[in-house]
């Protein structure tokens, strides 16, 4: 513990200004926006374009990106001890860390969206129903951010050295549980909150959780990848090999196809929907959300199409086609929630609308930027892999 | 005098901790975490300051109700009779009953065309003048027997009571909407603002709602448990709304249920709603009111439809 403290200290003592600067200027932002969820919270959410016609707005689907982006860590887990690649060792606390983020991302979004956050503490001891996706879903993620946390704490040890044969066996066990309680807990039932909802034709369908699953892979892949590309930059020097990074974009092109086939799928047959709300769905994505629609297809296409080619695969190609990827998944999560709720339940109401206005853009915008501040905050004083090998050589 | 102390005393607390602000900012910022903490209070507490004692389920009864559209008028009595009654306030927009338009004319909705999912294709209006051309649909909360709405709410702040009835706990409700989401029929409001109903206004035998919680109706429970009918029934001039126990076969709920005019709406969802409509038999003489005005303001209708 001691040996820690020191490690942080030493770590905040070296920092450099620009890091200062940076963390300045991302939790000024941080504050500005949020200071806009504090007074939703105060006097309500009346000033939001949410409605009762269209309850769920931007929160919503912010919530089922970042949820999305957790999948990431599971994955370098996996493959570090399920599948003895090694080579992704540099990046496994620093996959954990966003994983970790995204989920606090993901419930941020939740209160801030719900009418009473304080009452909603009291889910799942004080109140629960066990039918209610929303309330399996939100219970799971406090699993998932405790096995996660678990994860963090050896991988630490192990990094710097300090685990037991005990621990590094907890370490592979606690990753290898991660990836089944991840794929079929966390992100099937986030994707089953919207999945058993018969009222909406758009998301009333068994391909829901499935399609969450492989989103999240390929947008918490995405993040990873982005987040070694990055570093790897700011330091100067590649986090992993160039192996590892066509490796890493083989894995992409994996996900993106099984995300690619859900979705042309799913539209086709949305295309030639039995009901008219279905029709009606089909109307709004190629009419009034065309612009996310195409986001949406041609960014996953482009993605795809990067990565297939080697020469995609290498940091400057994988930087193009990780933000691409996490901008389509982006635009798909924004459609699969407005879309979804745009069909008017009965036809008599005429057209309904729902374009976020200042009032939920600037929260969200302020809680990306304190999640970026964690990072870097977290990035600095925690002894990860790279910066404890580094001071080895 | 407690809550004096305290409230003064959360004003202190964010005075010092903005200490460089100037009065007026300040006094914004006092006001802010003052709201919080009354939230705050409110929502680990579950009070909302007005008690009032619910009846019990009545025994043996299944309340429903029939709307005969061939009397239907448009007029919004209905609507505007349970705003009143319910403590609906005017943040909420529209109220518990949305009285649409149709384009049909009267006596062309058929029994033949059941089960009625999707009516209607046009762009019919919410709130329009009232027109002899045109059917009116009154809709609001069909108490389904099955639910979407209380299967989904992850705290049991909606539940089914054995009466049939769709209730709502207000100090449950964490305002999460997803029964707002998963409802096929539109029938749940959420508090966008601070609820405020004027004090003559109040009925004392409804609570009062906080902001960030769902609400609609509850088929007037402090009267329809207490043996009277509710008051959307007794506003209608034209007496087209019937309320009644479906467990009697000799109540007339039950009787008009099984006129071959009767359906009901999105069966395909297997819902089971509690609501049964007549269609319009022939065109035939009625009274005609004029229509309460509305504020056509809806959150989320577009403007351009
Ligand atoms: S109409 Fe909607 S709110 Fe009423 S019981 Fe049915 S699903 Fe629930
Ligand atoms: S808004 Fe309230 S009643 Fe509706 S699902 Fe959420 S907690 Fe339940």
């Amino acid at each position: 513990m001691k040996e820690l403290s020191g490690h942080i200290r030493e770590n905040i003592a070296g920092s450099n200004r620009i890091f200062y600067v940076y963390c300045f200027i991302l939790l000024v932002i941080a504050v500005v926006g949020l200071s806009q969820a504090v007074k939703s919270l105060a006097f309500g959410h009346g000033h939001s374009t949410m409605s009762d016609m269209v309850p769920w707005g931007m929160y919503i689907s912010g919530l089922a990106f970042f949820i999305g982006c957790s999948a990431g860590a599971t994955m370098v887990g996996l493959l570090i001890h399920g599948f003895g690649r090694e080579d992704y060792h540099p990046v496994g606390t620093r996959a954990i860390l966003l994983a970790l983020l995204s989920i606090f991302g993901a419930m941020n979004c939740v209160m801030m969206d719900v009418g009473n956050p304080f009452r909603a503490m009291k889910i799942p001891f004080l109140l629960r129903n066990e039918t209610s996706m929303f309330f399996i879903s939100s219970s799971s993620y406090m699993g998932f951010m405790t096995i996660l946390g678990a994860e963090l704490f050896m991988t630490i040890k192990i990094t710097r050295g300090k685990a037991s044969s005990r621990d590094k066996l907890l370490a592979k066990l606690l990753a290898i549980v991660a990836v089944p309680y991840a794929l079929v807990v966390v992100h099937s039932f986030t994707g089953t909150i919207f999945g058993v909802v018969k009222a909406r034709e758009m998301w009333n369908t068994p391909l829901l959780p499935i399609h969450f699953v492989t989103s999240a892979l390929a947008s918490g892949f995405a993040l990873v990848i982005l987040v070694t590309v990055i570093t790897s930059w700011i330091h100067n020097k590649e986090l992993v090999s160039m192996d590892t990074f066509n490796h890493m974009g083989f894995l992409l092109l994996f996900f993106l196809i099984a995300t690619v086939f859900i979705d042309v799928f799913d539209y086709i047959i949305l295309s030639y929907s039995a009901t008219e709300e279905g029709m009606e769905t089909w109307h709004l994505l190629t009419g009034r959300y065309l612009v996310t629609f195409l986001i949406n297809m041609g960014g996953l296409f482009s993605a795809l199409t990067i990565v297939a080619f080697k020469k995609g695969r290498t940091p400057r190609g994988l930087l193009y086609a990780t933000s691409i990827t996490l901008l389509a998944i982006v635009a798909y999560r924004i459609n699969i929630i407005s879309v979804g709720q745009l069909v008017p339940l009965y036809p008599e109401l005429g057209e309904l609308e729902y374009i976020p206005n200042i009032h939920e853009v600037a929260p969200f915008i302020g809680l990306v930027a304190l999640l970026m501040f964690i990072y870097a905050v977290l990035t600095k004083v925690l002894p990860l892999e790279d910066k404890v090998h580094a001071s080895h050589t | 005098m407690r809550s004096l102390d305290r409230r003064q005393l959360i004003k202190l607390a964010a005075l010092a901790g903005t200490g460089a602000f100037l009065p007026r900012q300040a006094s914004a910022v006092g006001e802010i975490f003052e709201a919080i903490a009354k939230k705050m209070s409110e929502g680990i507490k579950g009070t909302i300051g007005q008690e009032v004692e619910t009846p019990l389920p009545v025994k043996g009864a299944r309340f429903g109700m029939v709307i005969d559209l061939g009397l239907c008028i448009g007029c919004r009595r209905c609507s505007y009779a349970c705003k009143l009654e319910n403590n609906v306030p005017d943040t909420i927009n529209p109220p518990y009953i949305m009285v649409l338009e149709t384009k049909y004319k009267p006596g062309q909705i058929i029994a033949e065309e059941q089960p009625m999912k999707n009516h209607v294709n046009g762009n019919g209006l919410l709130y329009t003048k009232l027109r002899r051309d045109r059917m009116y649909m009154p809709v609001q909360c069909n108490h389904c027997a099955d639910p979407p709405c209380t299967k989904v709410c992850p705290t049991k702040a909606t539940y089914k009571s054995p009466d049939g009835i769709v209730m709502m706990d207000y100090n449950k409700c964490i305002g999460c909407r997803y029964c707002m989401a998963a409802c096929p029929y539109n029938a749940r409001r959420f508090n966008w603002w601070k609820p405020e109903v004027s004090p003559e206004k109040i009925n004392p035998l409804v609570p009062l709602r906080l902001d960030g919680v769902v609400e609609k109706c509850t088929f007037c429970v402090h009267r329809t448990r207490r043996g009277r009918t509710t008051r959307c029934v007794e506003a209608c001039p034209n007496k087209a709304r019937t309320f009644g126990n479906l467990n009697d076969p000799e109540s007339a709920v039950s009787k008009l249920i099984a006129s071959e005019r009767s359906f009901r709406l999105k069966v395909g969802l297997n819902t089971g709603p509690q609501i049964w409509y007549l269609t319009h038999p022939k065109e035939k003489p009625m009274i005609w009111y004029k229509p309460i005005p509305i504020s056509p303001d809806i959150r989320g209708l577009r403007k351009s439809g």
